[in-house]
């Protein structure tokens, strides 16, 4: 097991402030850690990054313990803290050889130049860090966190500040290494879609306490929740014979709401209805699914 | 290469390369050089013997080094702290020791190079001669533990407090309350209290030396009490600065 | 009785002038110091070296005798504190006995450059005015504490090529 924390507790200055933390990921998971606002969510990642000791619980990353055995550990992950920030008068090439000669890496200019373009920037920008927007700047901390090729990546909202196209990027960056080198991903979000897209195992804490852990597609399936879509056809279909789990609930015109079950994967149906011929031309969610889930959920925590 | 290497290039380097840093360079050389020029013109300031203009630039120097050992102390853990640097360092993988002999490492290269700045116009003002080459050797002496103390307690108050305004503010407050018998006169230092302040001073002992030596050509045998004073200066100081960032707060 | 009266105002007008004829005569000389440089300049010492003699018949009570200095450069003319100068500013003599002297030393560091007249006055307790000594004139050269010629390169060598490195640094930003 790449993680395993059970019943984390932690108190700041007598509050407490986790309350019963559960987080286990396999090696090679991408693993997303949901919350509201002051859920507990950066404070978890901190305790299990050996940034805070634990009151009590049982922790284990990479089979150590986080807070006693943090110098070993943090040879072996990488980390992209929420606030995460650069020396800006360098640029991103010396900081990145100056934060890899921490680990006792000698990286080459064309090292470098690998990891900047990985992550999207040009390698041949000289500009100094203190120039960078918001979205270079978290690009930059993913190399950074990716300098050591680490067994485990933890993010904290990596996708902060990036446009569509830059989240799809870095979605596809994390994909690539969870599938094809195995690297685990601990993935602290509050973007469902991000987590929808990426996450194979999700686990949400409310109010410093675990509320639910497990398989994201298992977690949807016992909650028979369904995800709604509006979508507009530019023809009315030829074959409206819809994928199994996939209804109609509603036309209105050339706007059609479908119902998407749990278990279905809305870019599989997608696919499917394509390939039927149907001509659609806007997609727009209307809820439901890991959404609803996350706020029934959460909800009845606060409820409780 | 060793982190606590690595760490005090990088700080270093911030100083030589980055605009902050030159500026600062920039500044206390411009306050030299028109301390300097005032010597020259100024009638009333020609009344002093080159040994006390020598004694004078020596004790500017010592404040001066001293001053800027306080602003990159106080900036050392809470600037990067405000700055968001601080959490991907604790990070990597070093101890808090070695983050901390860093930060010292690089207030060490400031105050080398803040001395060698100012060696030309120690040179400058010590046209006669009179003890010019002691002068240069007890500035390194007595200013080095000194200017290195002010900064280890600036940096130990950057990891207590967090916050860099804070910590400059406490840290200049204590430089000029140790620097205020200087500025008092020697006549507010004959009283019971100020003598003893004198005693243990180290702002005082470096300066007193400096008379001692430069203008009434004492021996460093003469000098061993303040030396000692100085150097408990230093290791307070270091000692301090090391327990504040092992319990730096993120 | 007219004639008495008259010869008694005589001899108290002889008596009052008499009085005043008593006033102690005192001689005072001041002279240079062979040990002083021949060109003085600031910072150097000097002494002057006067003698307070009385020459009169009666001895001479509360001589207070003390040095004064004027500078004398043409319109810059100006009497000069001697606090930085001097700490032997003046002498006291409870009595001088008729013929008797004393001999004064005044020593002196030269503060400032200029022309200079420095002369001794003494008063005793029956003299209605001040009596006072030959002057001497000397001048003190200006001698530069600091060399000029070291301290201007410095002075705006450093700052410059800080300011130069400075601007280096920026040009290779922009141009990078």
């Amino acid at each position: 097991m790449l993680i395993g924390i059970t019943n984390l507790k932690l108190s700041l200055h007598d509050r407490p402030i986790l309350n019963g933390v559960d987080l286990h990921m396999q090696p090679g998971e991408i693993y997303g850690l949901l919350g509201p606002n002051g859920a507990g969510k950066s404070t978890t990642m901190s305790v299990l990054t050996g940034l805070r000791e634990a009151s009590s619980g049982s922790l284990s990353v990479l089979g150590m313990d986080p807070w006693s055995e943090r110098e070993e550990l943090h040879r072996q992950i990488g980390v992209l803290p929420e606030q995460s920030g650069f020396y800006d008068w360098m640029s991103a090439t010396e900081y990145l050889r100056w934060f890899a000669s921490l680990y006792g890496r000698q990286l080459t200019i064309a090292d470098i130049g690998g990891h900047l373009t990985q992550v999207g920037l040009d390698s041949k920008n000289h500009d100094t860090v203190g120039t960078y927007s918001r979205g270079m700047r978290q690009r930059l901390g993913l190399a950074r966190a990716l300098l050591n090729s680490p067994k485990l990546l933890v993010l904290d909202e990596p996708t902060n500040g990036l446009d569509p196209r830059g989240r799809r990027e870095i979605h596809d960056v994390l994909l690539g290494l969870s599938q094809q080198e195995g690297v685990g991903i601990l993935l602290c979000t509050h973007l469902l879609d991000d987590v929808d897209r990426l996450c194979s195992r999700v686990g949400i804490i409310h109010q410093g306490k675990s509320v639910v852990e497990g398989k994201l597609a298992e977690m949807l399936a016992t909650q028979q929740t369904g995800i709604r879509y509006r979508v507009r056809l530019l023809s009315p279909p030829n074959d409206t014979t819809l994928p199994s789990g996939t209804r109609v609930v509603a036309k209105e015109g050339e706007w059609w709401h479908l119902d998407i079950g749990a278990g279905q994967h809305p870019d599989a149906v997608w696919r499917a209805l394509l390939d039927s011929g149907w001509a659609i031309g806007e997609i727009h969610s209307e809820g439901g699914g890991l959404e609803e889930l996350y706020l029934n959920l959460t909800m009845a925590e606060a409820a409780a | 290469m060793s982190p606590i290497t690595l760490i005090a290039r990088k700080e270093s380097a911030e100083l030589l390369k980055s605009g902050r840093g030159l500026a600062w360079l920039l500044a206390l050389s411009v306050i030299l050089s028109v301390l300097s020029l005032l010597l020259v013109s100024n009638t009333e300031l020609s009344l002093l013997d080159n040994a006390q203009v020598v004694y004078m630039v020596m004790g500017t120097i010592t404040a001066l080094g001293a001053l800027l050992a306080v602003v990159l102390g106080s900036d050392a853990i809470a600037g990067e702290k405000e700055r968001g640097s601080l959490v991907p360092l604790l990070l990597a993988p070093l101890s808090t020791t070695d983050i901390v002999f860093g930060k010292m490492g690089g207030q060490v290269v400031a105050w080398i190079v803040t001395y060698l700045l100012s060696l030309p116009y120690l040179w400058a003002v010590g046209s006669s001669g009179q003890n010019l080459a002691e002068a240069i050797v007890y500035l390194a002496v007595f200013g080095t533990p000194v200017v290195l103390g002010f900064g280890f307690y600036a940096l130990g108050l950057s990891a207590r407090f967090g916050s860099v305004r804070a910590a400059l503010i406490t840290a200049l407050i204590t430089l000029m309350l140790l620097a205020s018998p200087l500025l008092l006169g020697p006549g507010l230092r004959q009283s019971v209290i100020g003598k003893a302040f004198d005693a243990v001073n180290p702002f005082s002992a470096a300066v007193n030396s400096f008379d001692s030596v430069v203008i009434d050509s004492q021996p460093l045998s003469m000098q061993l009490g303040r030396l000692s004073v100085t150097l408990v200066w230093l290791i307070l100081t270091l000692w301090f600065a090391r327990r504040s960032v092992q319990a730096v707060e993120i | 009785m007219k004639k008495t009266a008259l010869w008694l105002g005589a001899c108290l007008l002889l008596i009052g002038a008499n009085a005043t004829w008593a006033a102690v005569p005192m001689e005072i000389t001041l002279v240079a110091d062979n040990a002083n440089p021949q060109s003085p300049q600031m910072g150097d010492h000097m002494k002057f070296i006067s003698t307070i003699k009385n020459s009169g018949n009666a001895p001479a009570q509360g001589v207070v005798a003390w040095i004064s200095l004027v500078q004398v450069d043409s319109g810059n003319e100006q009497p000069v504190d001697l606090e930085d100068w001097s700490a032997h500013k003046a002498v006291t003599q409870a009595s001088l006995a008729p013929g008797g002297q004393i001999t004064v030393e005044w020593p002196m560091r030269l503060i400032q450059a200029g022309d200079y007249r420095v002369v001794i006055s003494a008063v005793e307790r029956s003299t209605q005015h001040i009596i006072t000594s030959p002057f001497i004139d000397f001048h003190i050269k200006r001698k530069p504490v600091v060399e000029s010629q070291r301290i201007l390169p410095v002075a705006f060598g450093v700052p410059l090529m800080l300011g130069v490195l400075i601007l280096w640094r920026i040009r290779k930003r922009w141009r990078a």
